[in-house]
């Protein structure tokens, strides 16, 4: 277990990011998140990214993800370059290559669990319909234990059911890319523990790429990567230990 | 974004909440229930006018004018017809002839007596021009074709049959008594004049009289009325030519043969020739070649204002002010104020639209967000929330149409109930057309999009990191 920017191999990266910064708020109340943060993940690598509250982490995680924009630097992701990538481009890749699991599941209560789980496919141009998605649905809810409850709503669900589902939905499609923020922050332990493994055969089995944003050590004890950060930047391997485990209350992650 | 999942995701959304979802539309449902009863009840007093007034005719008639006390007015003759049909934005023009003195009419009517003065609201016109009008229909073709004819053209005449005028309330000798009558004073055996009423006379009589003296309605369908009570015998009245100021008099028989919306509004119309012969006889022969009027088809209305200015210009003549025009307008001004105020209703709905869906893009922020991180570019998520929009829109449409279909059938029912019959009262008030009601549905979606399309926009530009941190 080591601390570095540069993934290991020479194969095409799956994350390419250079001197990213960010900031929200205008004029006095201007906060910089991210100052220069460069991050490289090859394929197959399982990342853990930890840091206190306000470290940046989770705002990195998102523009990698496409879901909010970077101030300067580049970010590339299966090399797409988000600089000059249209919203479009980057949809489809999200839709198609990458999956998401959040802290909070966000699991829409309108949508029945397999509805939920089969969303992506909604969005996606000419892609198998009807049946094809309902079958791929109930397939990546079996592989994570929750095929007899595909009918109900996430709100008949405890917090590790809603989170077996979350990641269904993120596993839907089959991205090559898994970027979870906080998966464990509201699941008991003994849940957490589950989840953990099962993001560990994931990768190990399937080969999947995994960037986690975590509090928890178990996680970064299976990583096979731990990235550090505080205030806005990745710290060297020393400063590790204490910056990942510094803060042991799990809060939801604050922005400013 | 196929439609199937797009359907399915913005009909879920549309019924996720009902009660909401009628309280926003509340506002589309009154103004498309306005809008559609405003252009129904519109469209149903212009069809009436347009039936009373016919629109597609001008009316050419003579200023009158005096110079030192000396008639100059400009007279309608053979040749002023001529000069108009030659015109090339002219179909036809058909004169008119007034009877130029005065006269009566005295008849009975399913035992009621009828005494009338007629004078200047008896006139003639060439019998083609009402037997020729398209809004007859066939049976009443084929009945006034064989009966409003000049009867004294000699080629129809034939010889005529000499007889003895019979004593009062007997039957003449003549060959045809249901058609014919003795003349008093040729003493041969003539066709009583065929006389027609203006619809608008129809109306009088079967509002007022009919209700007064208790004689039966005639119906529209005037042939199948007539031939079922068997022809002519009860519609025929004496018309007393002259007295008066002439010094002389004659009675002819006459007869009514029909309804006909070429017909004198007010008053009564024979074919042109009888006027043209009764008024060389009583008044002299310029009173037998002088038209009243000269009724003018124009191929397209707007070519009224050039016939017009060529007419002032060319023949010094004018046409006459037709009350159907001036009524069209108000009808159309009215048409226009009620559908701006349907307008304003849809306005105010549509910003009532756009503050519910402000509201409701806000508190699915998350919602919106998920879809955006799960794939939906900016385009997908801004059709969901118009999506939902239109489909609140159609609903509010929908029951609009409903809403206006109702009021329809109220205010007949009360018109119905609680107003005396006056002439041309309908049975409804209003005329519903297919295209008002997809219109009225149409226009309802497409309020809901104007209202749905900032928050829609507001939602397609939410960054998703944002709308997916915050509760």
């Amino acid at each position: 277990m080591a601390s570095r920017t540069e993934a290991p191999a020479a194969a095409p990266l799956v994350v390419r990011a250079r001197d990213v910064t960010k900031s929200y708020g205008k004029g006095p109340g201007r906060t910089q998140v991210l100052r220069g943060v460069s991050l490289d993940v090859a394929p197959g690598e399982f990342v853990a990214l930890v840091g206190q509250s306000g470290s940046g982490k989770s705002t990195l995680l998102n523009i990698i993800g496409g879901l909010d924009h970077l101030d300067a630097g580049v970010v590339e992701v299966f090399g797409l370059d988000y600089r000059k990538a249209s919203e479009t481009a980057k949809a489809t890749l999200r839709n198609q290559r990458i999956g998401f699991v959040f802290q909070a599941f966000n699991l829409l209560d309108s949508l029945t669990c397999l509805d939920n789980v089969i969303l992506p496919a909604s969005f996606r141009a000419g892609a198998a319909a009807g049946k094809a998605a309902t079958d791929q649905g109930l397939e990546m809810l079996r592989r994570v234990g929750m095929a007899d409850l595909a009918r109900r709503r996430p709100s008949e669900l405890s917090g590790g059911q809603k989170q077996r589902v979350a990641i269904a939905r993120a596993l839907f499609g089959g991205p090559e890319l898994l970027l979870c923020d906080e998966p464990t922050g509201n699941l008991d332990s003994e849940t957490g523990r589950e989840v953990i493994e099962f993001f560990r055969e994931l990768n190990q089995r399937d080969g999947v790429t995994l960037l986690i944003v975590t509090h928890e050590r178990r996680v970064s004890s299976v990583a096979g990567r731990v990235v550090a950060m505080r205030d806005g930047a990745i710290v060297e391997a020393e400063g590790v230990e204490a910056a990942a485990h510094g803060d042991e209350a799990p809060p939801a992650e604050a922005r400013a | 974004m196929r439609a199937g999942p797009w359907l399915r995701i913005v009909g879920r959304n549309a019924l996720r909440n009902r009660a909401r979802a009628l309280t926003s539309v509340f506002g589309i449902v009154v103004g498309i229930g306005f809008f559609v009863l405003f252009l129904a009840s519109t469209e149903k007093i212009g069809a009436v006018l347009a039936k009373v007034f016919p629109l597609d005719e001008v009316e050419v008639v003579a200023p009158q004018a005096t110079l030192l006390g000396a008639d100059v007015s400009k007279r309608l003759d053979a040749h002023t017809v001529e000069l108009i049909a030659a015109r090339p934005e002219v179909v036809r023009a058909v004169p008119r002839m007034s009877l130029a003195f005065p006269a009566t009419g005295d008849g009975n009517f399913e035992g009621q007596a009828l005494s009338l003065k007629i004078d200047g609201s008896a006139d003639g016109v060439d019998p083609a021009h009402v037997v020729g009008d398209p809004s007859l229909s066939p049976a009443d073709r084929d009945y006034l074709d064989g009966l409003f004819q000049d009867w004294l053209d000699p080629a129809r005449r034939g010889t005529p049959v000499a007889c003895v005028p019979p004593p009062p309330g007997q039957r003449s000798s003549c060959p045809k008594p249901d058609r014919q009558y003795c003349d008093a004073t040729t003493r041969t055996c003539e066709h009583r004049v065929p006389v027609v009423l203006s619809p608008a006379m129809l109306q009088l009589y079967n509002t007022q009289f009919a209700k007064a003296n208790g004689t039966p309605l005639v119906d529209a369908d005037f042939a199948k009325f007539m031939l079922a009570r068997g022809g002519l015998e009860r519609m025929r009245f004496t018309l007393q030519l002259g007295g008066g100021s002439t010094g002389r008099s004659r009675a002819v028989e006459a007869v009514l043969v029909g309804i006909s919306a070429k017909a004198k509004p007010i008053g009564m119309t024979v074919p042109i020739q009888y006027i043209e012969r009764w008024n060389r006889e009583f008044v002299g022969d310029d009173a037998g070649k002088t038209f009243s009027s000269i009724v003018v088809t124009l191929a397209a209305r707007d070519q009224v204002a050039v016939f017009s200015q060529w007419l002032r210009d060319g023949l010094d003549l004018r046409v006459e002010d037709s009350v159907g025009e001036r009524l069209a307008t108000v009808v159309l001004v009215m048409r226009v104020v009620l559908i701006l105020i349907a307008g304003v209703i849809l306005l105010i709905s549509a910003v009532s639209i756009a503050h519910t869906f402000f509201m409701l893009v806000a508190e699915r922020r998350r919602e919106l967000g998920l879809m955006r991180a799960v794939g939906a570019t900016r385009t997908q998520v801004r059709s969901i929330v118009l999506g939902e929009a239109v489909v609140l829109g159609v609903l509010g449409g929908v029951l609009g149409v409903g809403l206006s279909l109702a009021l329809a059938a109220l205010v007949d029912g009360v018109v119905g109930a609680y107003t005396p019959n006056f002439p041309f009262k309908p049975d409804t008030w209003t005329a519903f057309k297919p295209w008002m009601i997809g219109g009225g549905i149409a226009i309802g979606a497409l309020f809901a999009m104007i209202g749905g399309y900032l928050p829609a926009r507001r939602a397609a530009r939410m960054e998703p990191a944002t709308a997916l941190s915050q509760d």
